[in-house]
């Protein structure tokens, strides 16, 4: 790595602690306990940006796997392969949190709601797609396929939204889900503290890529010294 | 002499999709190997639902349409399973790609040959399927038809581009239902509502909202796969 | 309302998943840097050796 790239990506590095730090310092000290939920209402500051991160993801993957098949240039597959995992290991983070913010105020770990139906297929898909990916050896073939399913995986996310949202209307929904009352019953310190959140994980994302990024660079440069020297002779 | 050459292509064109229908078709009234297993699966798979809910509780009914569409699912996956198997195990495969074939007409009589399978065996399972649950289906038998038509469609369109991308793995037995599952869901909810609501005797006007997610679902698929199919069956 | 313990609960995944999904690849890094130290000398000695 270059001694210029090495540089920012360290800034990044500490702008990411400093944005987290303010981030938790905001969440725990400044922003009022709810009313309502008491202090578990605080895991919002977290579950909410990781699942954006999760949609982003998934967004970055299927743009990489399109730039991928049209160019055919491996990086391509590289982000998108990082992009993937990033967005999985949030999602699961995001149905580890759900469930443990549901428990206290819904009375119940897991209730098929709409969103947290959705969230889990979304899941589910791209768990196949890295399992896709961890088990082919590498090459173009690899790299053809994983594109395909993250194309066809992020088309079928409206799909999914739709039928899973129909699919709840045809029950009474449970006493306890009301719409979440993002932003209309939100303090103003409360939106503040969710948007440093928000900034603070977007921060992350790219650090994150950053250093998958790396892994995977140096496998490629492991691989192309082993075949270029030690194979060969 | 302006429109003869599109339409000649065209020809050759269906020529080819043609070819390729019938050449499973053939095959599969040589060996009868797919079809039988496909219709003995889903059997099964409703005898084992059958053991497992006390139908004395639940009425039939509200848990007919979806022991019926597990039981398509299931034996849908073992048919296009089987299907891309048989062109990889004689290097039949290899064939049809050094063939001058276009790759989405290869695509397009998988499709077909998938689908006409996975409805013939579904119209035989049908009169087994109201005998086992006691459901008058003769009245409901049009609309019906359109559903089954519908989903079964969706299911094909992505299973068909799933099983010609699985064929070329190692563990391709598991890794289809696990890649194609996930994505069917919306398709696996529609088409249940949509049937249980024709069993309940609601005409397809009343399920405007399902029927176009369906029909919407398999044209964005057809015309996905279309573009991708060429990436997939690269040699 | 007092539901410190879920709260507790949920930070303890959250950071536990990020730090150790860093761990792991800040492992990996390390442990392809050795593999590229090791090819890289081998190399040399091959070529002193020729």
């Amino acid at each position: 790595m270059s001694e210029e790239a090495k540089q920012s990506s360290s800034i990044l590095i500490w702008l990411t602690a400093l944005a987290f730090l303010i981030g938790m310092a905001a969440i725990f000290i400044y922003v009022p306990t709810e009313q309502m939920e008491g202090a578990v209402q605080r895991i919002m500051y977290f579950h909410i940006p990781a699942a954006w991160l999760a949609f982003f993801s998934f967004f970055i993957v299927f743009i990489c796997s399109i730039l991928f098949l049209w160019k055919k240039e491996r990086e391509w597959d590289i982000y998108a392969l990082a992009s993937a995992e990033i967005g999985v290991i949030f999602c699961s983070l995001v149905l580890i949190t759900g469930p443990i913010w549901a428990r206290p105020i819904w009375g119940a770990w897991w209730v098929w709601d709409a969103r947290l139906t959705s969230t889990l297929i979304l899941w589910l898909i791209y768990v196949s797609y890295l399992m896709l990916r961890y088990q082919t050896e590498a090459g173009s073939m690899r790299a053809r396929f994983a594109a395909v399913l993250g194309i066809i995986g992020f088309l079928d996310i409206p799909f999914i939204h739709f039928s899973v949202l129909w699919w709840r209307t045809f029950h009474p929904p449970p006493k306890m889900i009301s719409p979440e009352g993002l932003g209309a019953g939100m303090d103003t310190s409360m939106v503040a503290t969710l948007m440093l959140s928000l900034g603070a994980f977007t921060l992350l994302y790219f650090v994150l890529m950053g250093q998958r990024i790396k892994v995977e660079t140096m496998k490629d440069e492991v691989e192309q010294l082993k075949k270029d020297h030690l194979y060969s002779n | 002499m302006h429109t003869g050459a599109p339409v000649i292509a065209m020809n050759r064109y269906l020529n080819q999709v043609r070819a390729i229908v019938w050449k499973d078709f053939i095959t599969e009234l040589k060996t009868r190997e797919l079809f039988s297993s496909m219709f003995i699966f889903a059997l099964l798979v409703i005898i084992i639902f059958i053991f497992s809910i006390n139908l004395s509780i639940v009425k039939a009914s509200e848990i007919g349409p979806g022991v019926m569409w597990v039981a398509f699912l299931f034996a849908g996956t073992i048919g296009l399973n089987r299907s891309f198997m048989l062109e990889k195990e004689n290097g039949c495969l290899q064939g049809l790609l050094i063939a001058p074939v276009d790759r989405t007409a290869l695509y397009f009589g998988k499709l077909i040959s998938n689908f006409s399978f996975l409805l013939i065996m579904e119209f035989l399972i049908l009169p087994i399927f109201m005998i086992f649950f006691n459901i008058d289906l003769i009245p409901h038998l049009l609309p019906l038809i359109y559903v089954i038509f519908a989903g079964t469609l969706g299911f094909c369109t992505i299973g068909t581009l799933l099983s010609s991308l699985s064929a070329n793995l190692k563990s391709r037995d598991i890794m289809l239902p696990i890649l194609l599952y996930p994505l069917i869901i919306p398709i696996i909810i529609g088409s249940v509502r949509m049937t249980s609501q024709v069993i309940a005797g609601e005409p397809l006007s009343s399920m405007t909202n399902w029927l176009s997610l369906v029909l919407c679902f398999d044209v964005i698929y057809i015309a996905v796969s279309i573009m991708i199919i060429d990436f997939v069956l690269e040699e | 309302m007092d539901n410190l313990e879920y709260l507790f609960a949920a930070n303890v995944f959250v950071w536990g998943g990020i730090f150790y999904y860093l761990f792991r690849i800040k492992k990996y890094q390390q442990s392809l840097q050795n593999d590229l130290n090791l090819i890289k000398e081998a190399i040399k000695k091959g070529s002193q050796s020729e």
